[in-house]
């Protein structure tokens, strides 16, 4: 029992120093070594499953981990760019107007929650956040919750959690100047300076890209990618009051134009802000307390008069509270709460008016860590939406079990999503076709997610299995209705969607990896039998990448593989006539990325890639095909200046 | 130490911007824009036309003798003007009795006097019909009514809806209009779009008399 309880002891001791230096900005640098000797990452500090700083090896619920290295040698520049080259499953398409839609096993951009330091996003179009906003430069490492997660994120996680997490720099200071180019115009100009001072903490993130127009088809669904340009600047300061006491504070702003138009751009700006406070009471209880900030506006700036004229605005202010108590011999207790002012003003509302909503939240979860190989963690969260005049309890129940070398997890969670201000009033006349009305009426989405799942591990392999299943009720869409000759947010038929979920990968020691990942998935609606989902059943990624340390430096090269089945649906080919269904096939396609990196030893890093290494190109160009012209080629050059100069 | 400011920053902050900030970034809509013939030009022979060409149950009728418009309902079957030289709806173009070519100029202004029509052919307008009811698109049908257009002046704007949106391409040509009391009048559509980017509102570049 004595030995029990020391090693009990001794990893409440190694959580509460893990919290300590997590806690309040969920910051770890990833030694590089840690990513050569286990491809799992095992030894890794993540935070968004359970809102506590936990080992990734005790976590209830599977947590996919992508690190700086990961998103270097993907040379990634936004967060779509990303998850599509590590993640099967996920799919991010065009919508009308070209705005991006996301689609990750079966649940869209509005179920899928993205946070940046765990915060929420402000603004939306067609049901997706600004992807374009999710720049990687000074992402630490990114986090990847799959599931419904509500009874700790409350609204919008039904289907996942994806949680961007900032780095912070130990070192004295650090400048990291980067740019690359690429085919049909795309620039990539980023500056990071971060610098420690005394008790204070700085980083800062400069970031510009440009893309050409690219034409792609003449006759197809989507013909031309418009031209487009983005801006981005942050600034977080850390300071370190007393060892008990951590204060952030952050600011960010964020453009970006699109040329949609011979006579009008469209562009969309954000303005972020937030400030934090980290308080540890001893080795055993901690408070964070925050406010934030995020207000995203849309504009068309008009080319002949130079009007730039504002027609959407979604503000939110959120105050935040996190306590945490460790129990030394039970586990850990977490109670939160939230309250959110949500303001949305829209050209989509009678005469570009507005509307707001306040909610508030109040949630607690309990870590127990029963034996060393077993342990559970069990939340409930009650939310409140006040326009919508809706509450929500969500519970969540997540059981682990350790075996030498296996993992096994078990886990039923709740997911809700509250209907948006738009979905409730939205009053849109769509260029004299038809009229889309909101309705104040609308339920709550609600899903039941079970999972189950285990995880081997030996030496330099290791393999992850896991079943989900997903029932989602009230499901909100537009559907027509002939009454009002116009289109009506409505509460839909009960959706199931399961499937299985396989990741393989290994590390050699001279140097090869591979890793490949699968998922199968299938949705249905559970009444009329109508195939109307357009989820791809069959997807995987698969990584083979080989390192070779040199006398100067070190090289990485990485071949990374998209696979996507076909999809065969049931299509309305009338929107008044239900009656009316064809069936469409959207054809299946592999995508290919060969990415060099060389580091040499004074901080100088050389990427060349080849995207779309095989040159497909879709016959025809749906709204969900890949929006490519072919293969394209791309060179950068990231210097880090602390390095050179030293 | 000292908490108590920081602590009252956030709600100071909630208070101050509670529907956000930075509202000085942008322009006010253009209100009330002069509608009709708002420009013209130092020599009194030419200048700019705008008007509202949105509605699709309406024809904006254009005077260039007297520099008036007027409209008239489709649906309402209301008659058209006495006097009137050219009309639109949305962005089909007719005219009364008059006949349209295109010149090689790049812009209007460069028409100031009658250039060489001989050898151009002057196109008359012809039996067609304008779409006056989009609301049932989406069943697979629209509401058309028969009427004149003049199938020149009308491929003024390109209109490509293989894709959504619409891609809205400019001809950018000059027109050459001869009217039925045998004067001519030059053409330059430059804009289908207000300030707010809100299409159906036309702009016109044109010179007359020649």
């Amino acid at each position: 029992m004595k030995s029990k309880l020391s090693a009990v002891g001794r990893r409440m001791a190694l959580l509460v120093s893990l919290l300590a230096a997590t806690m309040a900005s969920a910051q770890t640098e990833l030694h590089p070594d840690s990513i050569r000797i286990d491809p799992r990452l095992l030894d890794m500090v993540v935070i968004t499953a359970t809102r506590t700083p936990k080992l990734i090896m005790d976590v209830p619920v599977v947590t996919r981990v992508i690190t700086e290295h990961d998103m270097q040698t993907a040379d990634a520049t936004t967060i779509q760019d990303l998850l599509e080259v590590e993640l099967p499953g996920i799919e991010f398409t065009y919508s009308m107007n070209q705005q991006v839609n996301l689609n990750m096993q079966g649940f869209g951009g509005n179920s899928v929650l993205f946070l940046v330091d765990g915060e929420r996003l402000a603004g939306e179009t067609l049901d997706n956040v600004d992807y374009s906003r999710l720049g990687l430069d000074g992402v630490g490492r990114i986090e990847i919750v799959k599931g419904a997660a509500s009874s700790l994120y409350g609204s919008n996680a039904v289907g996942g959690v994806v949680n961007l997490i900032s780095r912070t720099s130990t070192e004295p200071w650090t400048l990291n100047l980067g740019t690359r180019w690429g085919s049909f115009g795309d620039r990539r100009h980023t500056a990071s300076l971060s610098f420690n001072a005394g008790r204070m903490n700085s980083l800062t993130n400069l970031q510009l890209t440009h893309a050409d127009a690219i034409h792609l088809s003449d006759s197809s669904d989507m013909m031309n990618i418009y031209a487009s340009r983005t801006v981005s600047a942050k600034e977080r300061l850390i300071f370190r009051a007393s060892d008990r006491l951590k204060l952030t504070a952050r600011a960010g702003y964020f453009f970006r134009e699109r040329e949609s138009s011979s006579v009008a751009y469209d562009r969309y700006r954000d303005f972020a802000g937030g400030l934090k406070a980290d308080y540890r009471f001893g080795d055993r209880s901690d408070l964070m307390v925050s406010y934030a900030f995020d207000q995203y506006d849309k504009s068309d700036y008009t080319l002949a008069s130079h009007l730039d004229v504002r027609d959407y605005s979604n503000v939110q202010h959120t105050l935040r509270s996190l306590y945490n108590l460790a129990f030394s011999q039970v586990g850990t207790l977490t109670v939160g709460g939230d309250l959110m002012r949500d303001y949305l003003m829209t050209y989509q509302f009678d005469d570009g008016g507005s509307h707001t909503q306040y909610t508030a939240d109040a949630f607690a979860q309990w870590d127990w860590e029963i034996t060393s190989r077993m342990s559970l963690v069990a939340a409930l969260r009650y939310d409140y939406y006040s326009e919508a005049a809706a509450s929500h309890l969500a519970p969540k129940l997540n059981f682990m079990y350790k075996l030498p070398q296996v993992t096994l997890r078990a886990g039923y969670a709740n997911g809700f999503r509250a209907p948006t201000l738009k979905e409730m009033y939205m009053r849109f006349d769509m260029a004299s076709i038809f009229w889309i009305y909101g309705n104040p009426n609308l339920r709550p989405e609600v899903s039941d997610n079970l999972n189950l799942s285990a995880e081997w591990s030996k030496g330099q392999y290791s393999a992850t299995v896991m079943g989900f299943y997903n029932h989602v009720q009230n499901r909100i869409t537009t559907l027509w209705n002939q009454a009002l000759g116009g289109m009506v947010y409505t509460n839909m038929a009960p959706v199931s969607i399961a499937g299985a979920d396989l990741s393989l990968a290994a590390r050699w020691d001279c140097g090869l990896g591979a890793r490949l990942s699968y998922i199968y998935t299938h949705e249905s609606l559970d009444e009329d039998g109508m195939r109307s989902s357009t989820t791809r059943p069959n997807t995987a990624t698969l990584r083979l990448d080989y390192r070779r340390s040199w006398r100067w430096g070190e090289s990485t090269l990485a071949l990374n593989g998209r696979l996507l089945s076909a999809v065969t649906c049931d299509e309305y080919a009338s929107l008044s006539d239900p009656s009316q269904v064809e069936e469409r096939t959207y054809p299946g396609y592999t995508l290919w990325r060969l990415t060099l990196c060389h580091r040499f030893k004074r901080g100088i890093t050389l990427t060349a890639t080849i995207d779309n290494l095989f040159d497909y190109r879709p016959e025809y160009y749906y709204s969900n095909s890949p929006a490519t012209p072919g293969r394209t080629f791309a060179a950068g050059l990231s210097i880090d200046i602390e390095k050179l100069v030293k | 130490m000292n908490l108590k400011p920081l602590m009252l920053l956030p709600a100071l902050l909630a208070l101050a911007s509670c529907d956000g900030l930075f509202g000085g970034l942008y322009d006010e809509p253009a209100k009330g824009s002069p509608m009709g013939f708002i420009e013209r030009d130092a020599d009194g022979r030419g200048g700019t036309i705008y008007i509202d060409a949105r509605s699709y149950t309406r024809w904006t009728y254009l005077d260039l003798h007297t520099r008036s418009t007027d409209t008239a309902s489709i649906p309402l079957g209301q008659p058209e003007p006495h006097a009137w030289d050219l009309a639109l709806h949305r962005y089909d173009v007719k005219t009364r009795s008059g006949a349209a070519t295109v010149v090689a100029a790049k812009y209007v202004g460069e028409l100031t006097s009658l250039p060489d029509t001989a050898g151009l052919a002057f196109t008359a307008d012809a039996d067609s019909q304008v779409v006056i009811d989009m609301s049932t698109m989406m069943e697979g049908y629209l509401g058309y009514a028969p009427s004149k257009v003049n199938p020149v002046l009308s491929r003024w704007l390109d209109v490509n809806t293989a894709e959504m949106p619409p891609i809205y391409t400019l001809s950018g040509d000059v027109y050459l209009l001869r009217l039925a009391d045998g004067s001519c009048a030059a053409l330059q559509f430059t804009g289908y779009a207000n300030e707010a980017a809100v299409k159906g509102y036309v702009t016109i570049r044109y010179r007359y008399p020649l």
